[in-house]
């Protein structure tokens, strides 16, 4: 079989193949298409339903409704309230994400080495399939025509204020810049895993197993042999028939760094590391207002980014472009004043930063097994954070904005040029800004040592047999750069070693 | 929720972008914790005049001006729960509002076609 959708009632469904992989996002497809191309059968285990692109939503609506996981309600909660947003569907958050390809650094390695035990070589077999999924998702800059004028502007005030920027490369062949990537890519250009990776698994013998959230692990003595549920329809939410998918030669987990840990805790494992260690690159937008018409849902989503400040103080910088409603109910205000600064949309253009906290939070299970996730940012990334958001003024101003709105509770609606220090100075309080969490690390991370790791380097969950974790869970630190291309190479050497082993 | 939009010179308000069939909408489809926010935010927004404009009565009852008035400053009230509440609030009026033809065409972005809501159902062998 190569796909089974949602089952309403009857007997239980019961699949078997070699390797059951739970999660299609960036890891799940990547570990799935290594094994099924070591000739293993694989049974993929998906949450969410199966959409091609012809079925992707359009509107923010839509895409909440449609892709993101709970409606994009899952939230972290420290001293603010966050949302974490992920997606739910087969191809993960790889569907409503940018694109963007980043190599994993070279510091990241010696960081894993240094404090978690990671062997030398994980570094160069990483950065190996990172050379293979380059050519094999056609990896390339975004070209001038379509990358829209806010782009076009951040790259001007980045020549103009040398902040080390570049034109992004992006998991994108022929990009059009329709500026849809957070709503999916309806033009089969952005290369999401659920149209190459995981269309080859099935062509090799593999079964999408969508609609099925996995409950709980299944066990023969300490060995994992498969998972459990229940298929849950994805437009009435309703619970159908109950599902086994069994394993013969293993169990790879991989449905991200805050469900990862879920199936883990409610299949009874449960020690002091199972979902500690949850990181994450809180992010926020600032808008520059200019003269000319920006129109900024115009061109790619995402088309410059400079990492000139990744190491210190800590975060990166990009251009975004959110879809308008989203972008509007971000500016300050409600009523005559409100509808007055909306007035102003065309000339906006949204650029964010995102940190490369310190800060570690956890995830356990919440009410109604929701996860619930407890995560802030300490006083010394808050500082970072302001930083950040100052910086991308600072890119504004160079690149010739009039004003920039900072969007912080506490500060002027606009700020002048020479006003935005006052980014910099602003509240220490992570209640006055309005962030979210889109890069997820940790949960399950792997270490030499087991009593801080979930896992070992090759993705072993400890204390069990042929259960393995290939997702951003297994991140044991922050990365500092887009995850996925790290998170899918890492996922790789987890399957190929788990090939290995059998 | 319409007073967060209201009509400008410009623009048109909340109201006039079919609002209540896209609150039966949004409650037939949504989740419940998110359902169960806006309806919380929608209340605390209701009573707080009080602390805003300094009239005892719900918002919907105030005269325009200071019903304008509360619009505003509710937004950026110093209490972060209340803040938080009101901004889910704010988010799908403007999610309801961005969505319509008219309104996306004013600010020169693409129109959206209906969503399909699709996926793929049947077995494949
Ligand atoms: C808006 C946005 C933009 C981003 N842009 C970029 C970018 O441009 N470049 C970049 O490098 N990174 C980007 N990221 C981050 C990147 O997409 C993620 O880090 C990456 O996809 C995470 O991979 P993962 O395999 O851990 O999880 P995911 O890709 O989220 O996949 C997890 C999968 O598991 C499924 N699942 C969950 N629970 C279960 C269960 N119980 N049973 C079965 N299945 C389950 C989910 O439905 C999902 O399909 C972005 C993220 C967001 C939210
Ligand atoms: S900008 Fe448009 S064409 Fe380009 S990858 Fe994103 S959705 Fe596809």
């Amino acid at each position: 079989m190569r796909h089974q959708p949602f089952v309403a009632d009857g007997p239980e469904v019961v699949l078997e193949a070699d390797y059951v992989v739970v999660g299609t996002g960036a890891g799940g497809a990547s570990a799935a298409v290594t094994l099924a191309r070591g000739g293993a059968r694989v049974l993929l285990v998906e949450a969410g339903p199966w959409r091609d692109p012809d079925d992707y939503a359009h509107s923010t609506y839509g895409t909440l409704r449609d892709m993101m996981d709970d409606w994009g309600a899952t939230i972290a909660v420290g001293d603010a309230l966050w949302p974490v947003v992920q997606a739910r569907l087969v191809g993960g958050t790889t569907v409503i994400n940018s694109a963007i390809c980043v190599r994993t650094p070279g510091d990241v390695f010696a960081e894993w080495q240094r404090d978690h035990g990671v062997g030398p070589e994980l570094a160069d077999r990483m950065w190996r399939y990172q050379d293979q999924i380059e050519t094999e998702l056609c990896v390339e800059e975004t070209a001038p025509p379509s990358l829209g004028r806010s782009n076009e502007l951040a790259l001007a005030g980045d020549r103009a204020g040398a902040f080390g920027g570049h034109v992004i490369n992006r998991y994108a062949k022929g990009c059009l810049g329709s500026g849809q990537c957070l709503q999916g890519c309806r033009s089969l250009r952005k290369q999401s895993m659920n149209l190459n990776y995981i269309p080859e698994v099935v062509e090799k013998g593999g079964t999408v197993l969508s609609c099925a959230p996995a409950e709980k692990l299944l066990f023969e003595g300490r060995r994992a042999v498969g998972v459990t549920g229940h298929f849950v329809h994805p437009q009435s939410r309703k619970r159908g028939a109950s599902f086994r998918a069994r394993g013969r030669r293993g169990v790879i987990l991989a449905a991200s760094a805050v469900h990862t840990p879920l199936v883990l805790l409610r299949s009874g494992i449960r020690g002091p590391a199972v979902g500690a260690g949850f990181r994450s690159h809180p992010g926020t937008g600032v808008f520059g207002v200019y003269d000319e018409p920006v129109d900024m849902n115009r061109g790619v989503t995402q088309g410059w980014a400079s990492t000139k400040y990744r190491s210190t103080p800590g975060f990166k910088m990009e251009t975004l472009a959110i879809p308008m409603e989203m972008a509007i109910s971000r500016l300050a205000g409600g009523g005559a004043t409100l509808m007055e600064r909306i007035a102003e949309f065309r000339h906006l253009a949204m650029w964010v930063h995102a940190l490369r906290a310190r800060s570690v939070g956890r995830v356990s299970r919440g009410l109604g097994g929701r996860p619930f996730i407890r995560y802030g940012l300490d006083a010394r990334d808050m500082a970072a954070f302001r930083q950040g958001m100052y910086h991308v003024a600072q890119v504004h101003v160079a690149a010739g904005a009039k004003a920039v709105l900072p969007g912080v509770h506490g500060l002027p609606y606009k700020l002048l040029p020479d006003q935005i220090g006052l980014i910099a100075d602003g509240p220490e309080d992570p209640r006055c800004y309005v962030a979210i969490l889109s890069h997820l690390f940790g949960g399950a991370t792997m270490g030499a040592d087991p009593r801080r790791a979930v896992c070992d380097t090759r993705g072993r969950v400890y204390g069990h047999e042929r259960l393995y974790v290939a997702d951003a869970s297994m991140f044991p630190d922050n990365i500092g750069v887009n995850p996925q291309h790290s998170i899918m190479s890492l996922a790789m050497c987890v399957a190929e070693d788990a090939l290995g082993e059998s | 929720m319409c007073d967060l939009m209201p009509p400008s010179s410009t623009l048109p308000g909340l109201a006039d972008t079919g609002i209540d069939t896209f609150l039966v909408r949004l409650q037939r489809e949504t989740s419940g914790p998110t359902w169960l926010g806006l309806v919380l935010g929608a209340i605390l927004y209701a009573v707080t005049p009080v602390a805003t404009v300094g009239w005892p009565i719900p918002s919907f009852w105030l005269p325009a001006s200071a019903r304008a008035l509360h619009a505003e400053r509710a937004m950026s009230t110093r209490f972060y729960l209340l803040r938080q509440s009101l901004f889910l609030l704010k988010m799908y009026a403007c999610m309801c509002w961005g969505q319509d033809t008219r309104v996306r065409q004013l600010l020169n972005v693409a129109p959206y076609p209906e969503d399909p809501g699709s996926f793929r159902q049947g077995v494949e062998q």
